[in-house]
């Protein structure tokens, strides 16, 4: 443990363990998650950032989006985020996330993904290098400092938008609100 | 070897087109009636491993093309003596107005998700298929994606830049 961050430690120990054991779902959208496995093996062992694989999003609190969403992974991609325990940080990895990338004209290829759920980052490029995913990381670590990586709070505000941008893509969602959905919550908060 | 199916399939058939556009592969057109008997005779000629089954869209000849892709896996025929693969493709126009076709799973199998993909993406009806349900789309598209009239800038237009950006409050 670096000496110099004790302080922090001491002030928000949830916080500092939370920012440091990022437990990345391994969920793969897209042609992307062939940069991960080199990322989470020996090569560029992702361990020393704290990163590490989990099997079920129930344990996770990081989520990276690999690649091109087709409309049926976004149905997926929906109901990972609302399993996942908070806090969760969302990272989009590619160009194809942040607005369509290749498959900007594509029938069947939704384009901006941040509006169907809220992301904390974008890793641009078409790959991007695993070094990439580093850099994001280190830089999810400040935000989290920050406390500007406020995905799931945007997520919880704003739940009313994106549940109806979910529905306009996918048609009725068979599952039910994560959040109370009503005009009189929405006004309050605002 | 090419020459020897070649013959043997123009006597058999008639108002059929055989041509070798390369060494190991050899083009049929024929009319989509004759399609089933044909597949049949190929499957016991050895070219028991139907590789695909695909349409393409001539919109200016206002018609489909059904293209099947065979080959054989092992090929011990007698005439068939040479280790090089060959594959046949047969070609059958189906008019465009209305587009439809008799199953071909009870020949071989494996046509039934190739099939049930064409019903979905060009619109063609296979009658007898058991389960004509979408297979990879999760919306519906007034135009099948895979048609030359269907636009796909102007869907995505219509569709998904229409969904506005969630905007949200700096608190």
């Amino acid at each position: 443990m670096d000496r110099n961050q004790i302080t922090k430690w001491l002030k928000a120990p949830a916080k500092m363990a939370n920012k440091y054991s990022l437990h990345a779902i391994y969920f793969c959208t897209g042609c992307g998650i062939i940069e991960v496995p080199p990322v989470i093996t020996s090569r560029w062992d992702a361990e020393r950032f704290g990163v590490i694989p989990v099997a079920t999003p129930r344990q996770a609190n990081l989520f990276l989006i690999t690649g091109y969403v087709s409309v049926k992974t976004l149905r997926a991609i929906i109901r990972t985020y609302e399993q996942m325990p908070e806090p969760k940080y969302t990272v989009g990895f590619g160009s194809c996330p942040i607005n369509g990338g290749m498959y900007w004209d594509s029938y069947n290829t939704i384009k901006h993904l941040d509006k169907y759920i809220p992301i904390d980052g974008w890793i641009a490029g078409c790959m991007p290098r695993p070094e990439a995913i580093f850099i994001a990381v280190t830089h999810l670590w400040t935000l989290i400092d920050k406390e500007m990586a406020n995905g799931y709070i945007r997520y919880r505000e704003n739940y009313k938008s994106y549940r109806r941008n979910q529905e306009s893509a996918l048609g009725k969602l068979e599952w039910p609100p994560l959040f109370l959905v009503s005009n009189e919550s929405q006004g309050n908060e605002q | 070897m090419n020459k020897a199916i070649k013959e043997k399939l123009e006597a058999t058939f008639k108002d059929i087109q055989v041509s070798i556009p390369e060494d190991s592969k050899i083009t049929i057109t024929a009319e989509s009636d004759s399609v089933p008997a044909i597949l049949t005779f190929l499957k016991d000629a050895g070219f028991n491993h139907l590789a695909l089954i695909s349409a393409v869209d001539w919109i200016e000849e206002n018609c489909f093309e059904l293209c099947f892709i065979l080959t054989s896996y092992i090929q011990n025929d007698d005439e068939v003596t040479s280790r090089q693969r060959l594959h046949i493709i047969l070609k059958t126009p189906i008019p465009r107005e209305k587009p439809q076709f008799k199953t071909v799973i009870g020949i071989f199998p494996n046509a039934e998700p190739y099939e049930r993909e064409m019903h979905e993406l060009f619109g063609i009806k296979f009658e007898g298929h058991p389960r004509l349900t979408p297979l990879l789309l999760e919306r519906e598209y007034k135009i099948p994606p895979f048609r030359k009239d269907f636009d796909t800038r102007k869907y995505v237009e219509e569709v998904f830049d229409k969904i506005p950006l969630v905007d949200n409050k700096d608190k």
